[in-house]
């Protein structure tokens, strides 16, 4: 076992914040020590979850082939090794791929295309992004505490644990025992209204050039747009056995999106997404989260940004497709506010 | 949709030198590590090349992925990450004003891995990191998603970094001692 000073420099070696310097040291630490590497990799395993938060992107279709064409690159400069024979890859070789193979994996090594990675960075064009800058660091303003966030939850939503499985009256087939017990485990746990927000992660900002860059990479880099509005993101747990929605909000392009970090419910129920807001008289419904695993909804029209903004969110289980009356009728499951990002506006 | 033991059978595979394996292996964890790599590196180009980068060492040292000890994703985005937040830190302050450009949600293609539930290690992380002061899961959670240095934390929050050193260290072996591992 080792002390706290290293384990907190492994930590911060996976988590990414240490400084070039430190990170050479840590790298050379884990080169030659063996209970350092055991370390890192323990936080690996720690830290290494948050990655299901991260929104995937589809890369450029073309890549496949690039990487492709340097396996077989590869596997030829390996035959070229063992034969003798001079190969003329198309990138410059690793003295010896075998040895490569046996450093640690986070010894990225010589690797071939670090020059062409290290040229396209320098050549990154670095006029100043004010706006950009202080947008994000508005976005950074401390959250409101659970105990805010609970104070603001209607009365109307609070639950009581009677309301579980029967909540859903309307559905005519009764759950299977387990999944009952499963709903009711849910429905005790909304009866708490902890609508913890776990953690506001990430809070990022929207290039809406960028996607279609990802897509369609015949378009260059220097399509790049300049970010035009903030993303809200919260991740929405009650508690650690319950369902987790990760929820992002984009006010300018009146999009919310929610992904299901959790099983779908069963057939015969559905989560249904809904905006809660004083300035409404009921709660307007967004519609059922689909069984995708990520579901894009508009806002209505007539809601206006800033009724969005300081709204509160919430799930709840209905019947399939949605609650039949346009109000929620089944336990809601999670209850939660954005951060209000907007530079200057006070949420 | 794969399953997480399809995707460790397909690493053994490709350590056997599999190609059609390494092609399905890619097919299912191309979106989300481009999504890693995007939001730390913020441009497309280079995003690119670190995932050929971090394809080619994963068909080099699948050899060396132990499922024992961790999940083939998991392996995969720390294989990206590292080499991301290499170049980053490589280039100094040169990135700090240059902030990644966020993806928009792939929301038409979720990428298949993505639709397998949540975790348990998940879960778990969550419930530790809740137990944080928020200013100091906002600050775990940027330098994991965005790959931010603590001087660049300390820029950006307009906090000093020794504060944020402290901060950084106090929370994770909170974590550490949270998660009892």
């Amino acid at each position: 076992m080792y002390d706290d000073d290293h384990d907190a420099l492994a930590a911060e070696y996976v988590l990414g914040t240490l400084s070039a310097a430190e990170r050479e040291q840590a790298e050379a630490l884990l080169a030659r020590d063996a209970g350092f590497a055991e370390t890192v990799r323990l936080w690996e395993h720690r830290l290494g979850e948050l990655n299901v938060m991260v929104e995937a992107v589809e890369p450029p279709p073309d890549l496949w082939e690039r990487i492709k064409t340097g396996i077989d690159g590869a596997e030829r400069r390996t035959q070229a090794a063992s034969e003798t024979i001079e190969f003329t890859g198309v990138q410059p070789e690793p003295s010896d791929v075998a040895a490569s193979a046996d450093s640690p994996p986070i010894d990225a090594g010589a690797e071939p295309s670090i020059q062409t990675v290290a040229d396209l960075l320098s050549d990154q064009a670095q006029g100043p992004e004010d706006s950009k800058t202080a947008g994000l660091a508005s976005t950074l303003l401390p959250s409101e505490s659970t105990a805010e966030i609970v104070d603001r939850l209607p009365k109307s939503t609070a639950l009581s644990k009677s309301t579980a499985p029967q909540a859903t009256a309307g559905t005519e087939t009764a759950p299977p025992d387990q999944n009952a017990r499963r709903w009711r485990g849910l429905a005790i746990g909304a009866s708490a209204i902890a609508a913890l927000l776990v953690a506001y992660i990430a809070v990022t900002h929207l290039a809406p050039g960028l996607v279609s860059l990802g897509r369609q990479p015949q378009l260059t880099t220097g399509a790049l747009k300049p970010a035009t509005a903030p993303q809200l993101v919260a991740v929405l747990q009650q508690e650690p056995t319950a369902p987790a929605f990760l929820v992002m909000l984009d006010p300018q392009q009146r999009t919310i999106t929610i992904r299901r970090l959790t099983a779908a419910p069963d057939s015969g129920r559905s989560y249904e997404l809904w905006l809660n807001s004083n300035k409404l008289p009921n709660p307007a419904s967004l519609g059922p989260v689909g069984n995708s695993e990520v579901t894009t909804r508009s806002i209505p029209q007539n809601i206006d940004v800033e009724t969005m903004r300081s709204a509160t969110y919430s799930v709840s289980l209905e019947p399939s497709g949605g609650s039949a009356t346009g109000a929620p009728t089944g336990p809601t499951l999670f209850k939660g506010r954005m951060i209000d990002a907007a530079p200057g506006s006070s949420g | 949709m794969l399953m997480q033991t399809e995707l460790v059978w397909l690493l053994g595979a490709v350590a056997r030198g599999d190609e059609a394996a390494f092609e399905r292996l890619y097919g299912a964890t191309r979106a989300k590590l481009y999504g890693v790599l995007l939001r730390i590196l913020g441009r497309p180009a280079l995003a690119e090349e670190v995932m050929e980068e971090t394809y080619l060492k994963v068909w080099k040292i699948a050899d060396q992925f132990d499922p024992a000890t961790a999940s083939p994703i998991t392996w995969m985005v720390a294989i990206a990450r590292n080499r991301a937040i290499d170049i980053v830190r490589k280039q100094g302050d040169v990135s700090i004003d240059e902030e990644p450009e966020a993806p928009e949600p792939a929301a038409e293609t979720p990428a298949p891995l993505a639709r397998r539930e949540m975790t348990a290690e998940l879960k778990r992380l969550l419930s530790c990191l809740g137990r944080l002061d928020p200013e100091k899961q906002r600050i775990v959670l940027l330098a994991y998603y965005s790959g931010w240095s603590r001087d660049h934390l300390a820029s950006k929050l307009d906090i000093p970094v020794n504060t944020i050193k402290t901060w950084l260290r106090r929370s994770l072996l909170e974590i550490r001692e949270c998660m009892g591992t």
